[in-house]
């Protein structure tokens, strides 16, 4: 079933004692489509997307991933998370591992790979985020843009059928920015569903598909990339584009 | 080297392999038992989480001296077993040293960021998983240096087994003292010898985490 969504959100819930988060949030995410979610800091933008790999819970409201419930008591976490990957703000490398075994790490210990079988794909994918010859690096000694390739090869070492993206560039000096960026986009024309809240309108223009405005925990427009710039249809939206485009 | 210490030797070289011994035994099992108490309580373990703590508090409360009574005279007689000062020794050792080393374990493992946890689980590692290859070996790694100076302690605290017989290095520079008396000659030389081990250890230690401290 290729047509079903690869992540469905129906009216998600969730609060932090007496402060709500999200307030019925709904969303769905077709394979192969980048979705931009942007808004104010503060918006629910960050934990909407930890929800969808159980790395948050909510209170209620439904999300499927492939057709099963995140939330439900029985599911199988793990292995559901094995199939989405995520890249976070702060790289979040294994600190006491070289870069080959932060990639290789998951690949032996979830999908059972053996170490040499890992380690030819973390070598693979170092090439294509252009670190081949960090292999051996210690995340310490790598610069925040080459972390977070490292990281993004981590997450697709895994062979995931969606990244989650959590403001990936935001933790990064201005002229990594781009190399990052560059990874990303090259990711999504290869067609990797994605799924990116970040600040970075210029690729949301050129590389998303569509665009979540979200603000206050609500969705407040889902809009096709090209709509959401020229024709924002909400007061909100235009208010924020003003403010993050007006630089 | 002055005449007492000449003449007595093999008997102060078998009191310093016996320190060694007992600092050896106690530093293994003792680490490994406060790996464990301290895992125990930052993972939460219901029910061992509070017998943990007790243990801990207990022990901290509690001066050594008074544990390895506990050891060889009290823990025989509840129990109806038989040991031997030595064994006791190496019990009490353990027991009063794991304490201190589950709260530096401890310590080491709530230094690990939360977000690194969740990039683990995220990843599809289960819990144990995280545990056992992200949280535990950088844990361990960053404290390493609090565990050598805990180590460092515990060969001076062995002279405490003298108390109960064993005759350590201290308890053999006693008896020598007690028939020869050269207290200043006797004592200068263990103190001079206890310097050299716990340097030497120290070293060790640095040395270790200079190798396998995690930077971040």
């Amino acid at each position: 079933m290729t047509d079903q969504p690869i992540i469905a959100i129906r009216d998600l819930h969730k609060s932090y004692g007496p402060a709500k988060v999200l307030r019925g949030c709904s969303l769905s995410i077709a394979r192969g489509e980048v979705v931009v979610v942007c808004g104010p800091s503060g918006s629910g933008k960050s934990t909407l997307i930890k929800c969808i790999n159980g790395l948050e819970g909510y209170q209620s409201g439904s999300i499927l991933v492939d057709g099963i419930e995140v939330g439900a008591k029985g599911s199988d976490l793990p292995k559901l998370r094995a199939r989405i990957g995520m890249v976070f703000q702060h790289f979040e490398l294994y600190p006491h591992m070289s870069v080959l075994n932060n990639i290789a790490l998951a690949q032996v210990h979830v999908l059972k790979r053996t170490r040499a079988v890992a380690h030819e794909r973390a070598r693979e994918l170092l090439t294509r985020v252009g670190l081949q010859d960090k292999a051996d690096a210690i995340p310490a000694d790598l610069s925040g843009g080459q972390q977070q390739r490292v990281a993004i090869a981590r997450a697709l070492a895994l062979d995931p059928q969606a990244i989650l993206f959590d403001e990936p560039t935001s933790a990064l000096d201005p002229e990594m920015i781009h190399e990052v960026l560059q990874v990303m986009t090259e990711l999504a024309s290869s067609g990797m569903t994605m799924v990116v809240v970040t600040h970075e309108m210029g690729f949301a223009r050129s590389v998303a598909d569509r665009i979540v405005f979200m603000d206050a925990g609500e969705i407040v427009e889902d809009a096709s990339s090209d709509a959401f710039f020229t024709t924002p249809r909400t007061q909100r939206a235009a208010e924020f584009l003003s403010k993050i485009l007006a630089h | 080297m002055p005449d007492v210490i000449l003449k007595n030797l093999p008997f102060l070289l078998h009191g310093l392999w016996l320190t060694v011994e007992l600092s050896a035994w106690s530093i293994v099992l003792g680490t490994l038992l406060g790996l464990l108490v301290g895992t125990i309580r930052f993972v939460r373990v219901p029910v061992l989480n509070v017998l943990a703590a007790i243990y801990v508090e207990f022990i901290r409360g509690t001066p050594l001296l008074v544990v390895l009574f506990i050891t060889y005279f009290a823990l025989p007689a509840l129990f109806g077993y038989r040991t031997t000062a030595y064994r006791a020794a190496i019990f009490g050792f353990v027991l009063f040293i794991a304490a201190y080393l589950a709260e530096d374990f401890r310590a080491g493992l709530r230094a690990v960021r939360p977000t690194l946890i969740q990039a683990g689980l995220a990843t599809g590692l289960t819990r144990w998983q995280v545990l056992r290859h992200i949280i535990l070996p950088q844990a361990i790694r960053r404290v390493l240096p609090s565990l050598f100076n805990q180590y460092v302690r515990l060969i001076k605290f062995t002279s405490v087994a003298s108390v109960i017989g064993v005759t350590e290095l201290t308890g053999a520079g006693l008896l020598i003292n007690a028939r020869d008396f050269h207290p200043v000659k006797i004592l200068a030389t263990i103190a001079i010898v206890y310097l050299v081990v716990c340097s030497a250890l120290s070293l060790a230690g640095r040395a270790l985490y200079a190798q396998f401290g995690v930077r971040t």
